[in-house]
């Protein structure tokens, strides 16, 4: 601040690009570099949060165009992960900032390519369930929405059907109408806010009541429009489902039991966060505390960490998605994990892929797939208490790569 | 007058890009390192310093010294302005380009080369973050001291150029006291090393001394030998209520004349404690005038021994509530009081101005009544809180930005507070740094015959007056 000399500033008109509450939040302090990854991978403020909020600031009072090179290029170098979120002493809320600048930029020639296709595939409910048809995921055509319902998201229907699976065994008193569509993630954070809340909200209501989702991701989108109550990711809900059964003093009968590897090592298994799941819905505990029951829980250094996979980020830009992918895919290796279990579907495929790309042993599953294999193995073998047999390291021995391959 | 118009002409002014600039530069680190696109020369032309700005000509990402030396070879012919940057979380304006030019991003120079258990020294490139030195000091025992506000973003060649303070200053005193040795490259090129791994060592003048706090206005340093101690075992935390900041500030001196050497003492005035208490909901006495913060380590037994003295302490100056934090949990309690000021206070309005006139212990009180004073007369909301051990206080003002008149008068609040810090026998900055936004008042606190020697030697580093010109030494 240069105190004794005031000089008149003029504030340029603004565009209404951003809410301006929202934008006026950042003190510029810059705690938020070290957390970054894409500040961590460039090491250029550019591609930071507070520099990137600086060239919002810029477009806002038009000192930048819409076509600025670099301004496109860090809408989409940012992997929208929020991690900056969680360090900013200030609250800004950048992952809002991020929907309205791409909401405003990318239309027309300026979107990049890759999403008109992913796009237009989860724009509506009939092409997402007609997606869904080749697969044997939990929902059933016939089915009407319950109290409770279980999202079985976009995608993940498609690629990882045995999770919607999983977790309807584990909780079966949840509904699971096959008729439901997209719930908008996609389009809110790339660049079409308006219609991701749209299929957020139609959503919500071809599945009046609770829903549950086992994607992070959704679930933090679905929750910012449809509110907190009425939305929980799939491990908050078990763990909020049991609290009454606890408090009565009737704890989870098998849960508490520990796995073992058949050479008597307890599994060591360490999670992905999912970054909106844990920024956007402050859930990370409930993951962690359902893993430990199954194994021996390790947390891995950048479990809190973007993997990469940041919703279309991993189609859109391939490269970078795998160079921030690399830092987690040592400590992986590092830490001698027998299963990496993912919370969210995006990360599910960059992990697996990665992995398949390292050749390491360690196994990728959803946390649904994880729980519902224990209890499994728990019911297989009568009258033992302390220890069960669990599944083995190699994916192709096992039910989870089966299912994968097959449906 | 004379004064004024010699040092402009000795300092290097960026008017238009000189032709060729970014393929000499291209020549020097390589293409990838050099950007001169709009919204990169946007994104370097601020810090952390609230409503100060100036567009660079290129940013360049040196990996050497070699490579910084290149830079400056460069920039000295061709007379453009460097100022060297790490993390950019400067507060007084320090590593602003408001005349243009290079600047130097040292974030490249991020290797820790040693950390040495035998010597007591680690020895790190410049771009290293505080913390990360401070981690791998942990890992082998050691203790880096210097703690400043922002250790977890900036960098160690930052902290150095700017002679960080930190929570810890009382007991273990600041940047300065770390730093063994520089490397450092002169605004001419050549390469240059002051000290090493000695801890004594008088063989020359004391430039390594002189580097640290010069920012980035004499030589760009590339690599430093700082000194490292053993690490406490444990440390412990206790909180004090006051009526009136009177009372708390009696009790630092009381703590400090019972022969106890805290490593913790923090204060918060009552904007500070209402700010924290709506924002963060710990359970603070809003009521209170004054929340003293304190703590020691060492081992448990001294530990528990030094929190008794100074609760012993705080009692006799009529505090009217006492917690000693019990466990870790309660500890980290404790702290968060502190570590939530600042986020309190800046969630109050957007616009957050933190300054830290500095004045003698024993003058605290003195100086936070008259920044109230101050504040209820320019109807300014002013918050202070800081470090009571050592007098640097951090009257922070919050404001909105677009009330021009309502800055005019912050701005006016704070020239009366830095007059009176002179006043006191304090400064006008404990750890922020001259930068471009204080360089006004430093005649007043030095006199005119200091001023001039301090141009003297920035003339003799720098005869181009090409290293972060406009600010100190200028």
């Amino acid at each position: 601040m240069n105190i004794a000399e005031p000089e008149p500033e003029i504030r340029p008109e603004a565009r209404g690009v951003f809410t301006p509450e929202l934008l006026d939040r950042c003190i510029s302090c810059g705690f938020c570099l070290p957390a970054c990854p894409t500040y961590e991978l460039t090491g250029v403020e550019t591609s930071s949060p507070r520099g990137r909020i600086n060239l919002m600031r810029a477009l806002e009072t038009g000192v930048l165009g819409d076509d600025d090179p670099t301004v496109l290029e860090e809408s989409s170098f940012c992997l929208g992960c929020r991690a900056c979120e969680s360090v900013c002493p200030a609250g800004v809320q950048y992952g809002e900032l991020l929907e309205q600048w791409r909401d405003h930029l990318w239309h027309g020639r300026r979107r990049p390519f890759q999403l008109w296709p992913l796009l237009w595939a989860v724009d509506s409910p009939g092409r997402v369930r007609a997606m869904g048809l080749v697969r044997r995921h939990a929902g059933r055509g016939s089915q009407a929405a319950g109290p409770v319902n279980l999202m079985l998201g976009c995608f993940e229907r498609v690629l990882y059907p045995r999770v919607s699976r999983e977790a309807l065994k584990l909780a079966p008193e949840l509904a699971v109408p096959a008729a439901q569509g997209c719930c908008g993630a996609l389009h809110a954070h790339n660049g079409e806010l308006k219609r991701g809340k749209e299929l957020a909200r139609e959503l919500g209501d071809a599945l009046p009541g609770t829903i549950v989702s086992t994607s992070g991701g959704c679930a933090s989108h679905l929750a910012g429009v449809l509110g907190s109550e009425r939305v929980k990711e799939f491990s908050q809900w078990m763990i909020e489902r049991e609290r009454p059964a606890s408090s009565n003093g009737t704890a989870p009968a098998r849960n508490g039991a520990p796995r073992t590897q058949p050479s008597g090592r307890r599994l060591r298994i360490g999670l992905q966060d999912s970054c909106h799941l844990r920024t956007g819905l402050g859930v990370w505990r409930e993951p962690r505390e359902l893993i430990a029951r199954v194994g021996e829980y390790v947390e891995l250094p950048s479990a809190a960490v973007c993997c990469g996979a940041a919703g279309s980020y991993s189609v859109v830009r391939a490269k970078d998605s795998a160079r921030v992918l690399d830092p987690h895919l040592d400590e992986i290796a590092a830490a001698d994990l027998d299963v990496l279990v993912v919370v969210n579907a995006g990360c599910y495929r960059q992990l697996q892929q990665g992995i398949k790309r390292r050749k390491l042993t360690t196994r990728v599953v959803h946390l649904a797939e994880l729980l519902a294999e224990s209890e499994l193995a728990w019911r297989q073998t009568p009258g033992l208490t302390d220890h069960a047999p669990v599944v083995p390291r190699t994916a192709n021995r096992l039910p989870v790569g089966a299912s994968q391959q097959g449906g | 007058m004379l004064k004024t118009e010699r040092s402009h002409r000795l300092s290097a002014v960026a008017t238009a890009p000189p032709t060729g600039l970014r393929q000499r530069l291209e020549a020097v680190v390589g293409r990838d390192h050099v950007r001169t696109d709009e919204g990169a020369l946007l994104t370097f032309s601020t810090d952390s310093t609230p409503l100060e700005r100036g567009r660079p000509d290129a940013v360049v990402f040196p990996a050497s010294a070699a490579e910084v030396a290149g830079i400056l070879r460069v920039a000295n012919q061709l007379g453009v302005p460097v100022i060297p940057r790490g993390s950019g979380t400067n507060l007084s304006g320090g590593t602003i380009p408001h005349r243009g030019g290079i600047v130097l991003v040292l974030t490249r120079m991020d290797k820790i080369k040693e950390v040495s258990d035998a010597d007591l020294v680690a020895v790190c490139e410049p771009g290293v973050r505080t913390i990360e030195l401070a981690q791998a000091a942990a890992a082998k025992g050691l203790l880096y001291p210097p703690d400043p506000g922002s250790q977890t973003t900036a960098t160690i060649g930052g902290n150095v150029a700017e002679c960080a303070g930190g929570l810890r200053a009382l007991k273990y005193g600041v940047t300065r006291d770390y730093v063994l040795g520089v490397e450092a490259v002169l605004p001419t090129g050549e390469i240059i090393r002051s000290g090493g791994r000695l801890v004594k060592d008088v063989a020359g003048y004391d430039l390594r001394r002189l580097l640290c706090g010069s920012e980035g206005t004499l030589a760009v340093m590339t690599e430093l030998t700082l000194r490292l101690v053993p690490a406490p075992e444990a440390s412990g935390y206790g909180m004090a209520y006051f009526n009136e900041l009177a009372a708390a500030a009696r009790a630092v001196s009381r703590v400090l004349a019972s022969g106890v050497l805290p490593v913790t003492l923090e204060f918060l005035d009552q904007v500070c404690i209402g700010a924290v208490e709506d924002y963060a909901h710990i359970g603070l006495d809003t009521s209170a005038g004054a929340l003293l913060i304190f703590g020691q380590d060492g081992s448990a037994a001294v530990i528990e021994h030094d929190l008794e003295r100074m609760a012993q302490a705080c009692t006799a100056e009529g505090a009217t509530s006492i917690r000693i934090a019990e466990s870790p949990e309660a500890a980290a309690e404790v702290l968060e009081a502190r570590r939530a000021a600042l986020p309190s206070l800046s969630r109050l309005e957007p616009l957050t101005l933190l300054e830290d006139a500095t004045v003698p212990r024993s003058r605290i009180a003195e100086m936070v009544e008259y920044v109230q004073e101050v504040a209820q007369r320019h109807e300014i909301k002013i918050g202070t809180f800081g470090h009571a051990g050592d007098g640097n206080l951090h009257p922070t003002a919050v404001l909105d930005p677009a009330d021009q008149k309502a800055i005019h008068r912050a701005r006016a609040a704070f020239g009366e507070i830095f007059a009176k810090a002179i006043e006191l026998d304090g400064t006008i900055t404990g750890e922020h740094g001259i930068g471009m936004v204080k360089l006004r008042y430093l005649e007043r606190q030095l006199g005119a015959d200091h001023m001039a020697l301090l141009r003297r030697i920035k003339t003799a580093f720098d005869p181009n007056g090409i290293l972060n010109p406009g600010k100190l030494g200028s």
